[in-house]
């Protein structure tokens, strides 16, 4: 015992001479690394139901077969740990987040901000911009994080722009995490069509998918952008100016706010072959007219209900101009359609392969948050007789026994969404119900009869059968 | 009859397959002896009961649920009480080691004092001034190969978990158990590159390193397993996303 005091006694003479004054510090080195106090770390937590969605959005997934033994659908499953940037109005914060598209809908997405000093600060996530793939939060109490400079312009080929981002520091329980930085120089500038920068291109050393989110800091310690992506060895960051510009529209909407959709994939003339043109309708004069002019972009093909099959777009039209701005290429084409936004309506100039002469086409966009998902969801799901959950708004995976037993519920569909303003969830059907049966049917042997007025679903939640009627969804 | 000779014969036939006939002397040993027809008969039953049992499959998930709960089990194990006496010869030698540390880092103390001579002086006692503001401390032993400046510290009041505490959460919202770890799927990178110029000081996460797996069928009869990470820096993504400039010409 008195071998344990006296080691008690050290350690205290010790710990108590650790708090001796610290030497003055060195001089500041001129290569010193800039604080950068608008750069913050998010905490972005998924649970089970949120990563069934993820992988229901990401895999050829229909059912789940086995579980590992920790899996629960409502506690937390995923963390993500990613940079954000403090806006300079003291509380909107803006991030990249990767897996945010599962967070559109009821439940609170679940939020951490991490100031530069390491304190944990509370926030709001207020919505998804389309756009540009950011997520806005709002931070609960203003200026609570030191204000720091977002700076708008200019960006010039050979800066140098130091990327943070946070990183693991340990490969053990607890998981620590810092932020780190990288060095690196400015290598291209893109243009935007309407003027500005739509991005600029930085090269550094080791960068990697982690670098994704991170935030462009220039030596002065001023924000820059935000990495976007990575293009070979370099990063392309999206300029504070469209950071700004996003923000502004998801806090005008206080919502999550999709990209502009209008329905279709093409291809921009200057990229198509001679022969790809003619393939699609175009006379060979016409053709070799169109080549040469190197304009518009190709329509190759056209989503069924769509905004570009309700204008009457057809594939082999070329959309020459956009309310008057002409379009070069596949980027010029993005950029105003994006300036448009969702929900408005655009003049195109159209050249059609039966058509002599261009014709102005009005077209009301609509807005979606993932086109692919979409277009690749109705594949994977397709309606039969004209009934699918997916029309009702109804995202599911189908559970095994063996897997329905262990997440305490029974087998049957498990809902992994419900879209909001669907009669679905009007009726009260929400994520983590087990569809059992459809019109007393279990799911599996469902087929609708001819034009149902209303589907009665009879769910499992919490244990407790219920029943839920939806009515069917006119198109 | 013998005993002895009898428990040969029992290995005997305890040897033989179900169908196999067994040797002459076998046969004419159990022509007398009663006592051996009747472990005869029951070893025939028993082996056709255990014969008429259909294949037993392991679930899809054997291996893993074995596994963490392999892992769980071992992490749980300090805290039982056949584990005693090895937790003693280890509390035994941390201590000596504890010991050595502490009179190492009073020696140091010690001549510090000396050669500086302005916090103490030469003869007397070591006399402390007072305690100043607070100072950093906590900081994590990182890797050894980092090679960073620190430009933000970690002060002694700071919250060592980070996840908030949510007054909307429902009350059956629980922590993911994390006991188990298991490195064997852990992906996220270290950095330990020179081309690193900087980081702040490490802060703590609330999450566990360990993989989760999960096992899909894709409706044609295509099942596999795939590994999730539990936690993920910057875009490890999942699910690849539109937010690329332009992508793949979709609009």
């Amino acid at each position: 015992m008195s071998v344990v005091m006296l080691a008690s006694a050290l350690l205290c003479q010790s710990a108590a001479t650790a708090q001796t004054p610290a030497p003055p510090a060195k001089a500041t080195s001129p290569d010193k690394v800039p604080s950068a106090p608008q750069v913050v770390t998010i905490i972005h937590r998924l649970n089970g139901l949120k990563m069934f969605r993820l992988l229901l959005r990401s895999e050829q997934v229909q059912s789940i077969d086995a579980l590992d033994s920790t899996f629960s659908l409502m506690d937390d499953v995923h963390t993500n740990v990613i940079a954000g940037v403090a806006m300079d109005d003291g509380e909107t914060i803006a991030a990249w987040l990767p897996e945010a598209e599962v967070e559109f809908g009821p439940n609170d997405p679940d939020v951490t901000v991490i100031g530069p000093d390491g304190k944990q600060v509370a926030a709001r996530y207020v919505g998804l911009d389309g756009v540009t793939g950011l997520s806005i939060l709002r931070l609960e109490n203003r200026n609570v994080i030191a204000a720091g400079t977002v700076k708008d312009e200019p960006i010039n080929t050979g800066d140098t722009v130091l990327l943070f981002r946070p990183e693991p520091v340990t490969k053990t329980r607890p998981v620590l995490a810092r932020m780190g930085v990288l060095r690196g120089r400015v290598q291209r500038v893109v243009a935007a069509p309407s003027g500005g920068v739509a991005r600029f291109k930085v090269s550094a050393p080791r960068l990697s998918q982690t670098n994704i989110g991170g935030v462009a800091v220039n030596p002065a310690g001023e924000t820059v952008g935000i990495v976007d992506g990575l293009e070979g060895s370099e990063a392309s960051i999206l300029p504070v100016a469209l950071i700004k510009r996003a923000a502004q529209r998801v806090l005008e909407r206080q919502a999550s706010v999709p990209r502009p959709w209008l329905g279709v994939k093409g291809e921009a003339v200057s990229a198509l072959k001679f022969d790809d043109i003619v393939n699609h309708g175009w006379e060979l004069n016409r053709a070799a007219a169109l080549a040469g002019k190197h304009r518009g972009i190709m329509l190759t093909s056209i989503v069924p209900g769509s905004p570009a099959e309700r204008a009457a777009l057809r594939a082999g039209d070329v959309i020459l101009k956009v309310d008057d701005k002409d379009i070069q290429n596949a980027d010029d084409f993005t950029w105003w359609l994006e300036q448009a936004g969702p929900s408005s309506s655009v003049e195109f100039t159209v050249a059609r392969p039966d058509r002599p002469a261009e014709e102005p086409l009005n077209v009301k966009l609509s807005g979606k948050f993932d086109a692919n998902w979409n277009v690749n969801a109705w594949a994977r799901f397709p309606s039969t007789k004209g009934f699918s959950l997916m029309e009702q708004g109804i995202e599911t995976i189908a559970l095994k026994p063996f897997v329905a037993a262990q997440l305490g519920t029974t087998a049957g569909l498990l809902v992994v969404y419900v879209e909001p303003a669907t009669a679905a969830f009007e009726a009260g059907l929400q994520a983590g119900d087990v569809i059992q049966s459809i019109d007393g049917k279990p799911v599996a042997a469902f087929n609708p009869t001819t034009q149902s007025d209303s589907f009665t679903f009879e769910v499992v939640r919490k244990k407790q059968k219920l029943v839920v009627k939806v009515a069917a969804k006119k198109n | 009859m013998s005993k002895n000779n009898c428990e040969l014969i029992r290995r005997e036939l305890d040897e033989l397959m179900l169908n196999e006939a067994y040797s002459a002397s076998v046969a004419e040993h159990l022509r007398d002896c009663a006592e051996c027809r009747e472990f005869q008969d029951k070893q025939k039953k028993l082996r056709q009961m255990v014969g008429s049992l259909g294949t037993v499959a392991a679930p899809p998930d054997f291996d893993f649920r074995l596994r963490a709960r392999l892992a769980n089990e071992a992490s749980g194990a300090g805290s039982t009480f056949h584990y005693w006496p090895v937790v003693r010869r280890a509390l035994a030698v941390a201590t000596v080691l504890l010991i050595l540390a502490s009179a190492g880092i009073l020696v140091r103390n010690v001549m510090n004092g000396r050669a500086g001579g302005d916090v103490a002086s030469k003869e007397g006692p070591i006399v402390l001034p007072p305690s100043p503001e607070p100072v950093p401390i906590k900081t994590p032993v990182l890797p050894d190969n980092l090679d960073h400046k620190v430009i933000a510290t970690i002060r002694e009041n700071q919250p060592q978990v980070v996840k908030a505490e949510r007054s909307s959460q429902p009350s059956y919202k629980v922590r993911r158990p994390m006991a188990a770890i298991d490195f064997s799927n852990e992906r996220a990178e270290v950095i330990t590159g020179t081309e690193l110029i900087g980081a702040s000081a490490a802060f703590p996460i609330d999450a566990s390193l360990q993989s989760f797996k999960v096992s899909l069928d894709d409706g044609r009869g295509n099942a596999r397993t795939i590994s999730v990470p539990t936690i993920s820096f910057g875009s490890q993504r999942i699910v690849q996303g539109a937010n690329q400039f332009a992508p793949k010409r979709v609009w």
